[in-house]
C-alpha cells in the first residue's frame, strides 16, 4: 500500500529526516513547511493522510487542523513535541484522528498511518447494518442516521461507533477499543479515546451530558446503550 | 537526662496570664487578710482590756472589803462569758470560769503584772487560742488575769481566709482561661499562616493570606504573600523552562532517531570501521533517546503535580488486571506464570503512568535478570498488589532502597553502557507509585531472584 502523506513541519531537519525514513517505510511523502503551504498543496495534490506539527509559523497547526476537518474527513495525525494533557486534548478536539509525540520514529508513525488507512478503507467484506437506540449504522455505505437524518462522522468516530454497536451491549474495554480502532499496540494513553468518545457523543447523542448510545461502564470501558 | 518540655506559645500565654492574675490577687488577698486580721484583733484586744479594767476594779473593791464576796464576784464575772479569770494571791490562785491550769500561763506575763505592769498576750491554753490580759491589782503582789477566748475571731479569720483563697484560685483559673482565649485570638493569624504555609508545602501555590486591618499583621501577611508570589512565579518559570527544554530536546531527537532509522536500514552498505562506528552511533542514539524521554517524564511529573492542583488531573478508574494483561500483550512478554486475581482490583489513577510502572518493572527484569518469570495482580489487605518476579541474581538488601534513586544501577554501578537503560526506569516507577499514594519495594523471590512489589490503594466501589 503506497500511501501518500503530506508532512507539515517547519523544522527543515526534522522534515528531511522524517521524509527519508517514511519513504523507507514505503510512503510517498509530500512536504510543506507551513500551514498555508500545506493547504495550498492539498488543493493540487490528493493525499491519504496529513501529518501535522502544531507549532507552525504563521497559521497555527490547530487552525490548519480545524480547517481541514471542516473540509472533510481527511485523516490527520498530529505530530507534536507538546506532551501536556491540555495540548493533546486540544489537538484532538480540533479534529485530529491521532496524536503522537516527538521523538518518534518513522516505523511507529507508519504503523499508525496504516491503521488509519485500514479504518478508512474498511475491511472489504459486506457487513449488516447496526442499530443503537435511534441511531442506525450502515457500514457498507459509511452512513449513520439518527432518527432518519444523516449524521456526519469522521472515519475514526465511525469505527468507534461500529465497534461498540457490533458488541451488542457487551462491554468493550478501553484497551480493546484503542487496539481495534487505532490498530496500533496499546499505548496506555486513553486521552485519545476520551476525546473521540466525547466528539462521537456530541454527534449521535440527544443530550451528550446524558449519553444513551455510548454508555460509560465505570472502570471497565464502554458499551452501546440498550435501545428503547 | 531531663527533657525540658517546651510549652506551645498559646499555652505559655495562658500560663503567664494565669500566673499574673494569681500573683496580683494573691498579694491583694494576703494584704486584706493581714489588715483585717490585725484590725479585728486590735478591736478585740481593746474591748478585752476595757472589760478587764472594769473587772479588775470590781475585784479590787472585793479584795479591799474582804475575801468573802470574791468567789461570788468572780463566778458572776465569768458566768455570762467564755472567759476565765485568774487571781493570783499570796496564798495561791483563785480561778473562775473555764478551768485553766495557772501553770500553763507564761511566767513572764505573771511576773510582769505582779511588778505592776499591765500586759496583753495571745497565747494558746489547752489548745484554745486566748487573749490573756494581765493587770496588777491595787493590792500587791496580787495579779488579775483574764483569758478571753479567741475562737470566734479565729473562726471568722478562717472563713475570711477561705473566701480569699478561693477568690485567688478562681482568679488564677480565670486568668488562665482569659490567657488561652487571648492567645487563640492573638494567634489566629498565625494559624492562618500555618494553614497557608502547609497548603503551599502541599503544592498549592495559590495559597495566600487575607488582608489584615492590623498593621503588624498586614506586614506579616504581605511578606508571606510576596514570598508566595515569588515562589509561584519561580515554579511557573521552572515549569515553562522544563517545557521549553522538553520541546528543544524532542525536536533534534526526532531528526536523529529518524536519520538513524534510515542509516540502520542501509547498514549493510557500509563495511568495517564505518559499520562499527555506525553501530556505536545507533546504539547511543537509542540510549540517548530513552534517557531524554525518561528525563522529560521525570521533570514532567513535577509539572503534572502542579496541573493536578489546578484541576487538570487525568485520573480515572483503572482495572489493574486488564492493564497488566495489555502491557504484557503489547510487549509480547510471556512470563511462565501470570496470576491475576478475579475480580481484579480497581485503582483510581493515571492510566499512562500505571502503564509505565508495569512496563518499567518488566524492562528492569529483562535488562538485569533475564526477564520476568511471574507477574501477579492480587488483592492484599484492601490494597491492590502488583508483583513482578524475576529469577536473576536478586537485589542485595542494602541496595533495595537505592535502586529506586535516579541513575542508580545496583551492583553494576560504574559499568554503564552495557545495558542501554536510561538509569531512570526504577526512579520513574517509584515516582509514579508515590503519585498514586502507593509503595514499591523489593523482596526475595521464593526460589531465588527478586520480587518487585507495588502496592496501591484500591478505588472504592
Amino acid at each position: 500500500m503506497q500511501a501518500r502523506l503530506l508532512l507539515v513541519e517547519d523544522d527543515e531537519r526534522i522534515r528531511q529526516a522524517l521524509g527519508l525514513a517514511l519513504a523507507d517505510e514505503g510512503c510517498d511523502v509530500v512536504e510543506a513547511a507551513s500551514g498555508e503551504e500545506a493547504l495550498g498543496r492539498l488543493g493540487t495534490t490528493p493525499v491519504d493522510v496529513v501529518l501535522l506539527d502544531l507549532m507552525l509559523p504563521g497559521m497555527d497547526g490547530l487552525d490548519v487542523c480545524r480547517t481541514l476537518r471542516d473540509r472533510g474527513d481527511l485523516p490527520i495525525i498530529i505530530v507534536s513535541a507538546r506532551t501536556d494533557t491540555a495540548d493533546v486534548i486540544e489537538g484532538l478536539e480540533a479534529g485530529a484522528d491521532d496524536y503522537v509525540t516527538k521523538p518518534l520514529v518513522a516505523s511507529e508513525l507508519a504503523a499508525r498511518i496504516r491503521a488509519l488507512l485500514r479504518r478508512r478503507h474498511g475491511t472489504g467484506e459486506p457487513r449488516r447494518s447496526l442499530r443503537v437506540g435511534d441511531v442506525e449504522i450502515i457500514p457498507d455505505e459509511d452512513v449513520v442516521r439518527r432518527a432518519g437524518r444523516e449524521v456526519h462522522l469522521t472515519r475514526t468516530e465511525f469505527r468507534l461507533l461500529v465497534e461498540l454497536a457490533a458488541a451488542e451491549g457487551r462491554v468493550v474495554t478501553r484497551e480493546e477499543l484503542l487496539k481495534r480502532v487505532w490498530g496500533y499496540d496499546y499505548f496506555g494513553d486513553t486521552r485519545l479515546l476520551d476525546v473521540h468518545i466525547r466528539r462521537l457523543r456530541r454527534k449521535v447523542e440527544r443530550d451528550p451530558d446524558e449519553p444513551e448510545c455510548v454508555v460509560t461502564v465505570r472502570g471497565r470501558g464502554y458499551k452501546a446503550g440498550t435501545p428503547g | 537526662m531531663v527533657r525540658i518540655v517546651r510549652l506551645t506559645l498559646r499555652r505559655r500565654v495562658a500560663a503567664a496570664f494565669g500566673l499574673a492574675s494569681l500573683v496580683v490577687t494573691g498579694v491583694l488577698a494576703a494584704a486584706t487578710w493581714n489588715l483585717a486580721g490585725d484590725y479585728m484583733l486590735d478591736q478585740r484586744e481593746m474591748s478585752a482590756v476595757r472589760q478587764a479594767e472594769v473587772n479588775v476594779r470590781l475585784v479590787d473593791q472585793a479584795l479591799r472589803t474582804g475575801a468573802d464576796g470574791l468567789d461570788d464576784l468572780l463566778s458572776g464575772l465569768t458566768s455570762d462569758s467564755e472567759s476565765t479569770v485568774l487571781v493570783s494571791r499570796p496564798e495561791g490562785w483563785i480561778t473562775s470560769g473555764r478551768r485553766v491550769d495557772p501553770a500553763a500561763l507564761p511566767p513572764p506575763l505573771v511576773s510582769l503584772a505582779s511588778s505592776g505592769v499591765a500586759d496583753t498576750e495571745r497565747i494558746v491554753v489547752d489548745r484554745v487560742p486566748v487573749l490573756a490580759v494581765a493587770l496588777p491589782a491595787s493590792v500587791r503582789p496580787d495579779v488579775y488575769i483574764e483569758l478571753f477566748p479567741l475562737v470566734e475571731l479565729e473562726r471568722t479569720m478562717g472563713f475570711l481566709g477561705l473566701v480569699l483563697a478561693s477568690g485567688v484560685a478562681a482568679s488564677g483559673l480565670l486568668g488562665f482561661a482569659l490567657g488561652a482565649w487571648t492567645g487563640r485570638r492573638a494567634l489566629r493569624p498565625l494559624t492562618e499562616l500555618t494553614t497557608a504555609a502547609s497548603r503551599m508545602a502541599g503544592g498549592d501555590m495559590r495559597a495566600r493570606l487575607p488582608d489584615y486591618a492590623d498593621r503588624d499583621l498586614a506586614a506579616l501577611a504581605s511578606a508571606f504573600n510576596d514570598t508566595a508570589e515569588a515562589l509561584e512565579a519561580r515554579v511557573r518559570q521552572d515549569a515553562r523552562f522544563a517545557g521549553d527544554v522538553s520541546h528543544e530536546l524532542r525536536s533534534p531527537l526526532t531528526t536523529m532517531a529518524n536519520a538513524a532509522a534510515v542509516l540502520r536500514r542501509r547498514r549493510g552498505e557500509l563495511a568495517g570501521t564505518a559499520r562499527q562506528a555506525l553501530d556505536l552511533l545507533l546504539s547511543e542514539v537509542d540510549r540517548f533517546e530513552r534517557m531524554v524521554v525518561d528525563l522529560l517524564e521525570i521533570s514532567r511529573h513535577d509539572l503534572a503535580s502542579d496541573e493536578t492542583g489546578a484541576g487538570g488531573t487525568t485520573t480515572e478508574l483503572v482495572d489493574l488486571g486488564e492493564l497488566v494483561r495489555m502491557v504484557l500483550d503489547v510487549r509480547r512478554c510471556t512470563p511462565a506464570v501470570i496470576e491475576i486475581e478475579q475480580p481484579a482490583p480497581l485503582v483510581q489513577g493515571d492510566r499512562r503512568r500505571l502503564d509505565r510502572i508495569v512496563a518499567n518493572l518488566l524492562d528492569n527484569a529483562d535488562r538485569y535478570a533475564g526477564g520476568a518469570v511471574r507477574v501477579a495482580v492480587l488483592h492484599c489487605d484492601g490494597r491492590a498488589r502488583l508483583e513482578v518476579d524475576d529469577a536473576g541474581p536478586g537485589v542485595a538488601p542494602h541496595l533495595r532502597e537505592r535502586v529506586f534513586e535516579r541513575f542508580a544501577r545496583g551492583d553494576q554501578a560504574g559499568q554503564r553502557g552495557q545495558d542501554g537503560g536510561s538509569g531512570l526506569g526504577l526512579a520513574l516507577v517509584a515516582q509514579h507509585v508515590r503519585a498514586h499514594h502507593g509503595t514499591v519495594r523489593i523482596e526475595d523471590r521464593p526460589g531465588g531472584g527478586a520480587r518487585f512489589v507495588v502496592e496501591l490503594p484500591t478505588a472504592e466501589g
